[in-house]
């Protein structure tokens, strides 16, 4: 069994965040609602653009390149996650992990190389 | 006490959160309801003591996964009208799949119920490894007996990357600015880049 009292500071950080941003949210909504008029109205809601009603949806379609960094990212993320349980027991285990390792990094770094050279990092 | 009571904070979280990713009607809203419900995964994953998971979730998932979500979101462009049409029409797939994640559940939970996993080797070559920190007993297992197993991993996630960029790379459009050649800059010298002329009087300089 873990000792999970070392995460204790943690939960009290994460209760007290908890409750300064629920303060946050709420307490000014519950003033306004106290102190100012209350009048609302779907004229108020809706987008307006220097006098215009908008012209057209502000969300536009995203190039298809941020997906491509994005899943570069976590492949590169991975392999970083592969090297924290392999850092810690390689002098336990030996050679073997550590050229298996090497080999598992070469073969990234074929990838890699092809995405430099593809010019899948270059952005124009 | 304190664990217990983390333990409801963080299973009713996600399950609200998991609730609202799909009630959300908005997907961006989804995406983020979605990282709320892996941040209290980890958290529970650090209540059964799996630490290294928690944080591979808050690294993997978080940094990168929901990244990855969040661009493809953006990316699609989402018709919601379009989407709710296809509501009934897909209902018994969304049934039919459903059950089989409920199936899956009942397999999960009838072998966690069957006995406890040896971490150990059949052999019993391995040392005890209850009295090391889950990141050691993981490192040894999986750099030691699943070894070809990490490789073919590795091999996968090459195989990942080239197909992401086969898939979705254009070749840079002809006459394309601001690709650097750095050796073509060094190469410059000051000869090729000037030129000196003495244009004589009353006359212009030929270019």
């Amino acid at each position: 069994m873990v000792d999970l009292s070392q995460y204790l500071p943690i939960l009290i950080f994460l209760i007290i965040a908890l409750g300064l941003s629920a303060l946050f949210v709420f307490l000014p909504m519950g003033v306004a609602r106290l102190t100012g008029a209350h009048n609302p109205d779907a004229e108020k809601l809706s987008e307006y653009e220097c006098g215009f009603p908008a012209f057209e949806d502000p969300r536009s379609q995203f190039d298809v390149r941020f997906y491509l960094v994005a899943i570069l990212f976590i492949i590169f993320d991975l392999e970083a996650a592969f090297l924290f349980p392999w850092a810690v027991t390689v002098f336990d285990l030996g050679w073997s992990a550590w050229i298996g390792m090497m080999i598992f990094l070469g073969i990234l770094t074929v990838g890699f190389v092809y995405e430099w050279k593809s010019g899948a990092l270059d952005w124009e | 006490m304190i664990q217990t009571l983390a333990f409801y904070l963080f299973a009713f979280l996600v399950l609200a959160s998991g609730v609202f990713t799909i009630l959300a009607r908005n997907p961006v809203h989804s995406v983020l309801w979605l990282i709320l419900a892996f941040f209290n995964a980890a958290g529970l994953m650090i209540l059964v003591g799996a630490e290294f998971i928690a944080a591979l979730l808050v690294i993997v998932y978080v940094g990168a996964v929901a990244v990855l979500f969040l661009f493809v979101v953006m990316m699609l462009d989402i018709d919601f009208a379009e989407l709710r049409a296809g509501f009934v029409k897909n209902f018994p797939l969304g049934i039919a799949i459903a059950l089989v994640l409920l199936a899956e559940l009942i397999l999960g939970i009838g072998a966690y119920r069957a006995g406890a996993l040896e971490l150990g080797v059949p052999d019993g070559s391995a040392a005890p490894l209850m009295d090391r920190s889950n990141l050691e007993n993981l490192g040894t297992v999986l750099y030691g007996k699943y070894l070809f197993l990490f490789e073919a991993a590795g091999i996968i996630l090459l195989v990942a990357m080239v197909g992401a960029i086969a898939l979705t790379h254009r070749g840079r459009p002809e006459g394309a600015r601001g690709h650097q050649d750095i050796g073509k800059q060094v190469r410059r010298r000051p000869g090729e880049a000037t030129e000196m002329k003495k244009p004589e009087i009353g006359k212009g300089v030929e270019l």
